[in-house]
């Protein structure tokens, strides 16, 4: 097995393969600070390249391309609020907000370093795994990945604002987001459900252009109407001060960091939950490590906290979703169906095999991630006082750039000018949600899960009857269920009594 | 003086020239494909897009443009409605869209039989696959199943689910449907861990799990794929003529499964460089060897047999369309 994993890095380091590494990561680059164009879409576009490379040089090359997306993604969300992808799209919520006070440097070096620490946990979580993998994968069937969903679900508790009233506008706004998730042609009936007699809606909405608009929108209103630039009055030699700080911001808070890059493992391990989760379910954790209400109201408003989760989560659950593509060969989100379609036209045949004749090569997939990610962050931080001094940059000569990228990138998700609409409509949204401090973030959360909870609960029940209720993990998870969504009010009571018992 | 003439002349002869034979050199051919990519619509498209040039006179330069929505309705709509007949716009898109026009779904403004066809490129073989520890090793012995085997399905609409749909409810197979897996891979890690029992669906994707003794075929649908010829045809189970009619309209498109039209009235000798060109492009060895790689097999079906199909399919009396939609809805 060490043997493996010398000789994978060796293939790696091969100057073909290094250099075709290098340039998916040049590509990988730029798709993830645009925002809307995605990671899949730019896999799927790059395959016909791969015809002619050997295994190690393609999978480099793609797999190069792919893991740095993640990354530059967290870029774009934290500069401008605008999610470069749809994974990155939880980091606005703290990363922005400190970008607007003038921590944009801060921010990316905390949203950098986190992401490199959670690459790195990621892929060492792929090695480890090698030889478990099977059992582990398979303990997960549809019941449990319904509870999974209702675990995720539950993190809305987390998400929502403190009080009875918060939780209650927390909880609709995620019912609101469920009720979205089933818009579409339903799987069990054929049913055209919410589509407004269009053809548009007949496969769902897609998460982009929503995003887009929930987040982006709204921003770019407030920056209009603030009329100065992102960072406000901050002089601009003091926004790009803060990254070394935000460096040492990983290390003050390791513990959550690691916790937050193995949700973000475990959630990329799952076939059939979706890239977009995780970052979600990590800010939600990162949310629950505030120690008293006052400190939990400030998430939201630049807590580094809630940029080192989803930036941990998002790049780690690339080495975990690598991990049932492989060994089943059954990929764990879109893109790793893509790169599925890679393997076999390098005549590999993923599965077994790729546990032990094609060990090098599985490993070789491991050094990559590892290698890529340690490349961007690097090139990144050398980078970093370009990027930063845009937050400085007045909004009038900003917000047209932005405006013409933020429905770029809707387009780019049907190529219907339907998109354009959806964006505008959830601009809206958000833009009204954020003046009533409405949450937004519930209604993400139900409208990436609904459809996983709707179709899992369908198939445990069409399954099992009710004898999937009875299942020792779908138990573990509803225990974890419930912890979680009293989680809140056991932090409330907590320093009631605390407080009770200085006085 | 003389070389202006000279130039009158060239440029009176030009167009003369063009109307002898189509010609696209320094032109750019757009592929519209109704899907996102990533699926094999898209991978057929993209394959199809690197070696059709070297068979089209003047080889223009082949992009592939996607359309998604609707299960590909917009895309059809698109190639009928809006695309100019001048052979510079191709189209492929879902084969069930013939099923959405004869079941009159709504938003459908195509008629399939209009459509100037090239063909298709690839036929595709459904069959019923299940799990290799099951005891029963052929058709006759799942039909004289005692319990309930356990079908996964992605949802109506797909050869997921209508293929066995129709042995259970035609012919009487004990299966139980389960359907809402996101995908077909979802299906195949459920018969992994034996929340499943089996799966129908293409022929090519099931491959490489027959291959590693996870699941053994039973039964397929009409069309065929070399490697397959020994497995039993639903149809020929069919207890009654309708039940037959039924199951030979659910695989009819299924030989024209990636299908590649030309906008209504685009001019005839378009047409033929077209035909000629993808029948050219398929039977391609640099082609064959790409599309050996990429684990699919391409199959040239002419224009002619896709609209001789498809006038079958659409002509159906109006008591078996009925039956048919209570069955089968369009999907995916």
């Amino acid at each position: 097995m060490l043997e493996a994993l010398l000789e994978g890095l060796l293939l790696v380091l091969q100057w073909k393969p290094f250099a075709f590494m290098l340039a998916g990561i040049g590509i990988g680059f730029w798709v993830g600070l645009l925002p809307g164009i995605g990671g899949a879409t730019t896999l799927a576009l790059m395959l016909p390249f791969i015809y002619n490379m050997q295994p190690v040089e393609a999978f480099a090359f793609l797999l190069g391309m792919h893991s740095v997306v993640a990354t530059t993604g967290d870029v774009t969300s934290i500069l401008f609020g605008v999610p470069g992808e749809a994974t990155t799209a939880a980091i606005i919520l703290d990363g922005h907000a400190m970008a607007k006070k003038g921590e944009a440097g801060r921010a990316l070096g905390a949203a950098l370093a986190s992401s490199l620490v959670g690459a790195l946990i990621g892929a060492a979580a792929l090695a480890l795994a090698i030889p478990i993998v099977r059992p582990l994968v398979l303990t997960f069937g549809s019941p449990e990945l319904f509870m999974l969903a209702i675990v995720g679900l539950a993190f809305i508790a987390s998400l929502s604002a403190q009080g009875a009233r918060g939780m209650v506008r927390g909880f609709l706004a995620g019912g609101l987001g469920l009720f979205l998730a089933m818009v579409g042609q339903d799987p069990q009936a054929g049913v055209a459900r919410f589509t407004l007699d269009t053809l548009y809606l007949w496969q769902g909405l897609d998460l982009v252009p929503v995003l887009v608009g929930l987040f982006a929108i709204p921003e770019i209103i407030d920056l209009v109407v603030r009329g100065t630039s992102i960072a406000g009055n901050v002089p601009a030699g003091r926004i790009s001060r803060g990254a070394l700080e935000g460096v040492k911001d990983v290390f003050r808070h390791w513990w959550l960091t690691v916790r937050c890059a193995l949700i973000g493992t475990f959630v990329g391990i799952t076939p059939g939950l979706g890239g977009a989760v995780a970052q979600w379910m990590a800010y939600g954790h990162a949310t629950q490590s505030a120690r008293s209400p006052e400190e939990r109201s400030r998430f939201g408003q630049g807590d580094v906290r809630g940029v080192l989760g989803p930036g941990a989560a998002c790049n780690s659950k690339e080495g975990g979703a690598l991990i049932p593509t492989i060994a089943f060969g059954v990929p764990g989100s879109t893109s790793m169906a893509i790169l599925l379609g890679g393997f076999f036209l390098l005549g590999l045949v993923p599965g077994p095999d790729m546990l032990t004749k094609h060990l090098p090569v599985t490993f070789s997939l491991v050094w990559t991630i590892v290698l890529a990610n340690i490349i961007t962050v690097g090139a990144c931080f050398l980078l970093l006082n370009r990027l930063t001094a845009l937050t400085a940059v007045p909004g009038h000569l900003l917000v047209p750039v932005i405006l013409v990228l933020v429905f770029i990138g809707s387009y780019t998700s049907n190529s219907s000018y339907a998109d354009i609409l959806v964006t505008l409509v959830f601009g809206a949204v958000g833009y009204f949600m954020v003046l009533a401090g409405w949450p937004r973030a519930p209604l993400v959360l139900g409208l990436v899960l609904g459809k996983i909870a709707e179709n899992y609960l369908y198939i445990s029940v069409a399954r099992y009857e009710a004898a999937w209720l009875t299942r020792p993990v779908v138990l573990l998870l509803l225990a974890i269920a419930i912890g979680v969504i009293l989680y809140p009010a056991f932090q409330a009571w907590r320093s009631r009594t605390r407080k009770a018992a200085h006085a | 003086m003389k070389w202006k003439l000279a130039l009158i002349a060239a440029l009176a002869v030009l167009p003369l020239v063009a109307a002898a034979q189509p010609n696209f050199a320094g032109k750019t051919v757009t592929v519209v494909v109704g899907y996102k990519p990533g699926g094999g619509y898209d991978a057929t498209a993209r394959l199809l897009a690197r070696h059709l040039p070297d068979h089209l006179p003047g080889k223009p330069t082949v992009i592939v443009q996607n359309m998604p929505g609707g299960n590909s309705i917009i895309a059809a709509n698109h190639m009928y409605n809006v695309a100019k007949p001048d052979g510079l716009t191709i189209g492929t898109f879902n084969r069930n869209l013939p099923i959405a026009q004869l079941t009159r779904v709504q938003g459908v403004k195509y008629d399939m039989t209009k459509f100037a066809w090239i063909g298709s490129a690839a036929n595709e073989a459904t069959i019923l696959a299940i799990r290799n520890d099951l005891p029963y090793k052929n058709f006759d012995e799942l039909r004289r199943a005692k319990e309930q085997v356990v079908i996964g399905s992605t949802g109506p609409g797909a050869n997921t689910h209508d293929f066995p749909l129709l042995l259970k409810d035609l012919l009487g197979l004990k299966l139980k449907i389960v359907s809402g897996y996101s995908s077909s891979a979802d299906i195949m890690l459920a018969i992994e861990r034996k929340e499943v029992d089996g799966r129908a669906g293409s022929y090519t994707s099931l491959k490489p799990f027959i291959d590693r003794k996870l699941v053994r075929p039973i039964v397929r649908a009409r069309s065929t794929e070399a490697g397959l010829e020994q497995l039993p045809i639903d149809e020929s189970f069919a207890p009654t003529p309708r039940a037959k009619a039924i199951m030979a309209l659910r695989s009819a498109p299924e030989v024209i499964a990636r299908p590649y039209v030309l906008p209504p009235g685009t001019p005839a000798d378009i047409v033929k460089v077209y035909r000629d060109a993808f029948a050219a492009t398929i039977k391609d060895p640099a082609t064959v060897a790409d599309a050996n790689k990429a684990q699919f097999d391409l199959d040239y079906t002419s224009g002619e047999e896709a609209v001789r199909i498809l006038k079958e399919v659409l002509s159906q009396p109006k008591d078996i369309v009925d039956e048919f939609s209570k069955y089968i809805k369009f999907g995916e």
